[in-house]
């Protein structure tokens, strides 16, 4: 018994036709056992027997277009089948397989999504929306005003679209929304851009120390990559490599994009546009220093200053 | 709010035979007006007035009325028209920028000029307060004017010497003669305080009979650019040296005593946001100087002003946190500049920490934040702003803020130790 199955793009098995004599024909034609409705196909394209040593072989039937093997280039007019490649005709892919073709053992059913997500996700919002809210009330200088805490909503909806709209690919491309897993993805990430948030602006008052504020912007494009590639790696495990190319490619133009406009900015206002952030007090981190050591380091900005007015010296002034 | 005038609305003499219609008579051949033209299209930028001081064609006018010839030689020329519409070309030869002055020569002999009064250039002694004086110019490009009005003694609290006139200065009548009622010289036409009525100011007649001095016993013609820088140089050294020998007095400001100059050119107001609306949730009680030293180097760069800002703020309902923000806001380095950044300036430096001057409790740890910028022409030139916020305390803070324009940087760190020395606290 000889099984003809005929393959979607995506290489599913569309129709099924089982063989029951010791060949098959296959064609557009009515009087073949397998009719194939492509218009790139021969009436009588390709018969498929077995030769003296018992081996299924097809043979084509002397088509305009020709068979081929899956992807390959060359015209065949003798295939010898494994069942494993598909073989070409036209625009169609046809598999053929005996009936002790072997299959997969039985895969294992995964266990019942336990309660594990959901407490994952309630956490990571909880974290977000209490650190965002605290974060609202304590720069509040004016008028409590209860308006000022919408933008809480604005995350929640903002990070349900984004988890949504990669369940939704997720679901075209692999059939599997995955939506509690991408909703997970990006909260972890907006966790982590959060927490840096705060990190680097205590790091800027308590250690003096504004470079990781300053720069905030390169590590926000990091964590976004590597939601990016996480989403990504959600949709599908295939060529991993290649989405974390692309990723990695996208991160560096978009850092390099950003440090080139905000150089030309600072080049145009000659100031940085940065905040400098006052805390309590009591975060303090570091020693109080005497009056020398700051003035020491504050005339060693001059030799800054000279240098860069020496560069930015316009040439027709110097005479 | 000073502005460089350029003209003036002429009030006419009042009774015919007056003494102005005799002092307009004589002085009318010394008068001219100065036009600054594009070399190449020919037409005038700007224009000002200058008079005769010499009788082989030197005149006087303000720096100001010239500066793009100063500073761009290629680009401008000058002209002169006197009263009897004819002109010619004026080539500089002097200026002193510090006192606006400028001294060109015109292709004129044997034509009577000014004198300058004795009583102005031995010392302003001489003058008496309500004095009668007569300003003469062409405002406004109308024609030349002669006005009345009256001396006021010297401009209190300016760095820089000015006569206070009353009388009504208008654009075009910058670099005019004022004369007393004998037809000497007393002072310059140099500006007018935008927003005043007939508040007006003149340059005394001793500077420009110095600048004239310094100009006849020169041989040839210097750089001017780098005349204008040297002169630049030495009037900032000075400035800043008078600033740093008075020093910072404390004076008292809520729970601190904040650092005050002694120097008497400083023009200072206390503001408060005690009755502001909504209801502030920390009160702000703040002082303001800020210096009358301004000069005048390009018709779009002014420099040499200072200013002092002290904070004193408490929190009202804020938490500490809150009130550190509430501080964030007042201690921004503003560093203002007195130009078009590119054209003038390099890109601003700054550092920042934690610095306690004494170990004394009087003086409390300090948040300070120093800015900087060079400016790109003029060697040994920077903006400098410095702000310290104390740190003795979560809910009340002083926000003390120093800005020096045009200042040498070793002046500015000298004066910057002086004034967070004198940043303490009273309790």
């Amino acid at each position: 018994m000889i099984w003809v199955e005929v393959l979607s793009r995506q290489r599913d098995v569309a129709e099924r036709f089982r063989i029951a004599g010791p060949e098959a024909r296959i064609g557009r034609a009515y009087d073949n056992d397998v009719i194939v409705d492509d218009p790139y196909v021969a009436a009588h394209h390709l018969r498929i027997f077995r030769d003296e040593s018992g081996q299924l072989v097809a043979e084509d039937d002397g088509s305009a277009n020709g068979t081929f093997l899956d992807r390959g280039k060359d015209r065949l007019t003798r295939v010898n089948i494994d069942g494993t490649k598909p073989i070409r005709i036209g625009q169609t892919l046809l598999r053929v397989r005996e009936s002790n073709h072997a299959v997969e053992p039985e895969r294992l059913a995964r266990p019942e999504r336990g309660i594990a997500p959901i407490v994952g996700i309630a956490v990571l919002g909880l974290a977000i929306v209490g650190i965002d809210a605290l974060k609202i009330w304590l720069t509040q200088t004016t008028d409590p005003r209860l308006s000022s805490y919408l933008s809480l909503l604005m995350i929640i909806t903002a990070v349900l679209a984004w988890a949504g709209l990669w369940a939704l690919l997720s679901r075209i491309l692999s059939g599997h929304p995955r939506f509690v897993r991408n909703l997970l993805i990006a909260l972890a990430g907006l966790l982590l851009i959060s927490v840096y948030n705060e990190v680097a602006q205590i790091a800027a008052f308590a250690w003096t120390w504004p470079v990781a504020n300053t720069y905030q912007y390169v590590v926000v494009w990091c964590v976004l990559a590597g939601i990016c590639f996480l989403h990504l790696r959600e949709v599908g495990q295939a060529r991993l490599w290649l989405k974390g190319a692309i990723v990695a490619t996208v991160l560096v133009t978009a850092i390099a994009a950003q440090a080139l406009q905000q150089s030309e900015a600072f080049s145009d206002s000659g100031r940085q546009n940065i905040t400098r952030l006052l805390m309590p007090p009591a975060f303090r981190a570091v020693s109080v220093r005497d009056e020398n050591a700051f003035f020491r380091e504050v005339t060693e900005l001059k030799v800054k200053l000279d240098r860069d007015r020496s560069e930015a010296l316009p040439a027709e002034v110097v005479r | 709010m000073i502005f460089m005038i350029m003209g003036c609305e002429a009030r006419a003499a009042e009774a015919p035979g007056s003494a102005a219609e005799g002092i307009y008579a004589a002085a009318k051949p010394r008068l001219l007006q100065i036009r600054t033209l594009v070399a190449d299209a020919g037409r005038q930028t700007s224009n000002g007035s200058a008079f005769l001081v010499s009788s082989d064609g030197l005149a006087m006018t303000n720096y100001h009325v010239v500066s793009q010839v100063v500073l761009e030689p290629n680009t401008y020329r000058l002209e002169y028209t006197d009263a009897d519409g004819s002109h010619g070309e004026a080539t500089l030869l002097g200026v002193d920028l510090p006192n606006d002055l400028a001294v060109v020569r015109i292709d004129k002999h044997a034509a009577p000029y000014f004198a300058f009064s004795k009583a102005a250039t031995g010392g302003s002694g001489g003058l008496l307060k309500g004095e009668r004086l007569y300003s003469m110019g062409n405002p406004l490009d109308l024609g030349f004017t002669i006005i009345e009005g009256t001396y006021n003694g010297l401009v209190e609290r300016s760095y820089n010497e000015r006569i206070h006139f009353s009388g009504a200065l208008n654009a075009g009548m910058s670099g005019g003669p004022v004369v007393s009622a004998d037809g000497t010289v007393v002072g310059i036409n140099v500006a007018t305080r935008r927003g005043g009525q007939l508040v007006s100011f003149l340059v005394p007649a001793r500077f420009a009979a110095a600048l004239l001095t310094r100009v006849g016993e020169r041989q040839s013609t210097p750089d001017l650019r780098t005349e204008i820088r040297q002169q630049l140089t030495s009037w900032r050294t000075t400035l800043y040296r008078s600033l740093g020998e008075g020093g910072f007095r404390s004076s008292p400001l809520g729970s601190y005593r904040a650092p005050e100059t002694a120097a008497p050119w400083f023009n200072c107001w206390a503001n408060t946001n005690v009755g502001a609306t909504p209801k502030p949730r920390a009160s702000v009680n703040s002082t303001t100087c800020n210096s009358d030293s301004d000069l005048f180097i390009a018709s779009d760069l002014n420099a040499g002003s200072i200013q002092i800002v002290h904070s004193y703020a408490k929190s009202i309902d804020l938490n500490q946190f809150q009130f550190a923000t509430f501080l964030t806001q007042l201690s921004q380095p503003r560093l203002v500049g007195g130009g078009p950044f590119r054209k003038y300036y390099s890109p601003q430096r700054c550092s920042e920490d934690f610095v306690r001057t004494a170990q004394a409790p009087e003086h409390p740890a300090l948040r300070v934040i120093w800015c900087a910028q060079a400016y790109r022409e003029f060697e040994g030139l920077y903006d400098i702003a410095m702000i310290a916020v104390t740190q003795d305390h979560d809910s009340e803070a002083l926000v003390s803020r120093l800005s020096l324009q045009a200042v040498g940087y070793d002046d500015a760190v000298a004066l910057g130790r002086q004034f967070l020395e004198a940043v303490e606290v009273t309790k």
